[in-house]
């Protein structure tokens, strides 16, 4: 009998009935050969113990978050367990909305995983709680005085306030030579937000 | 010579122009997610050929330069231009003991070409170049 297949643990460990996993509302998905599991953020820490406890993942790689905008942050930590001649892999996903931006912390399962909730707290101002209450989090790169989330996407970066974009030129422009009639609309650089959402801004967007 | 022989083909080095085949047309400094390229072209009055028509403007490059202190690689631009200005080479040593050494202007940018390789040669049985087929199309009709 052939050893079932690392999907297959992961569907047994989590949405197998009655196993451990059981109750934890978890959706399994394989892409692109890479085994995710999705759970509701109050099961979160749950989830991420299942994946210690039955599945061997007793590698604990990073834990971080990506900005959905108005779907919330999805907060993501990729563990994985070793077996004879291999690594499987596995990512625990959940995501939390954007308006109470809090998940249980996983340093319990993991005491490494610190850093990284440190990190993320700093990056994406997302608080991590332990038996609800909310951890006071220390920094962990960004300088003590610092504002603002850096990798929030509405967060404005210095180097995109300080330096014009290089893309704001039409055909046949030049630095020293501005074209003087300007029909079109200025085009705006993608991803900054318009100078006029700036938080502290007074500026009016060229929009 | 190069430092970079026996290195794949698709090596992402250092990013190389073909002057000649640059619109100024601004799409790869406007995809640039590092915002490195930079871009100063003017416009160019031609009178009409004939005499009789409109005149035309065509725009001139003046600068185009890579600030590879902030590239990040990504290759967008290279795939953005619709006009394959813009080629990787798999050179890699161009590091510098001044940060802004590290911005290449156009003609720095050119002699990079020299170092391009061909592309690699197609799979069997893969469909052949559109441009292939419409030069042989041409071709036919100019023997006909």
């Amino acid at each position: 009998m052939t050893a079932p297949s690392w999907v297959a643990r992961v569907e047994a460990a989590y949405v197998g009935a009655p196993g451990v996993g059981a109750g934890l509302d978890a959706a399994v998905e394989e892409e692109l050969g890479l085994v995710s599991v999705d759970v509701p953020p109050e099961r979160w820490a749950d989830a991420v113990a299942v994946a210690r406890e039955s599945l061997g993942c007793t590698f604990f790689d990073w834990l971080s978050a990506v900005d959905e905008l108005d779907d919330g942050f999805r907060v993501v930590c990729h563990l994985a367990a070793r077996r004879t001649g291999a690594v499987e892999h596995l990512v625990v996903r959940t995501r939390i909305p954007r308006e109470r931006p809090a998940v249980a912390s996983v340093a319990g399962v993991y005491a490494g995983a610190r850093w990284h909730e440190r990190e993320t707290h700093e990056m994406f101002g997302i608080d991590f709680t332990e038996d609800g209450a909310v951890l006071r989090l220390e920094g962990l790169l960004l300088p003590e005085e610092f504002e603002g989330h850096p990798l929030r996407k509405d967060f404005v970066l210095a180097s995109r306030v300080a330096k014009p974009w290089p893309g704001a030129k039409e055909p046949g422009e030049s630095d020293e030579r501005p074209r003087p009639a300007r029909a079109r609309r200025r085009a705006l650089p993608p991803g900054v937000p318009d100078p006029a959402d700036w938080p502290g801004s007074t500026a009016q967007g060229e929009r | 010579m190069s430092g970079a022989d026996g290195l794949p083909a698709r090596s992402r080095g250092v990013i190389a122009l073909i002057e000649e085949n640059c619109t100024s047309c601004m799409l790869c400094a406007r995809e640039c997610p590092a915002w490195c390229i930079h871009i100063d072209s003017r416009q160019e009055t031609l009178p009409s050929a004939t005499g009789r028509g409109r005149d035309t403007t065509r725009n001139v490059l003046e600068r185009f330069a890579i600030d590879y202190s902030l590239c990040m690689y990504c290759s967008i631009c290279v795939e953005v231009c619709p006009f394959d200005a813009l080629h990787w080479s798999p050179e890699y040593a161009y590091a510098e003991g001044d940060i802004r050494d590290l911005t290449h202007e156009k003609g720095r940018l050119r002699e990079w070409m020299w170092t391009v390789p061909p592309p690699p040669a197609l799979d069997e049985h893969a469909e052949p170049a559109k441009e292939l087929g419409a030069a042989e199309k041409a071709a036919r009709r100019a023997r006909r």
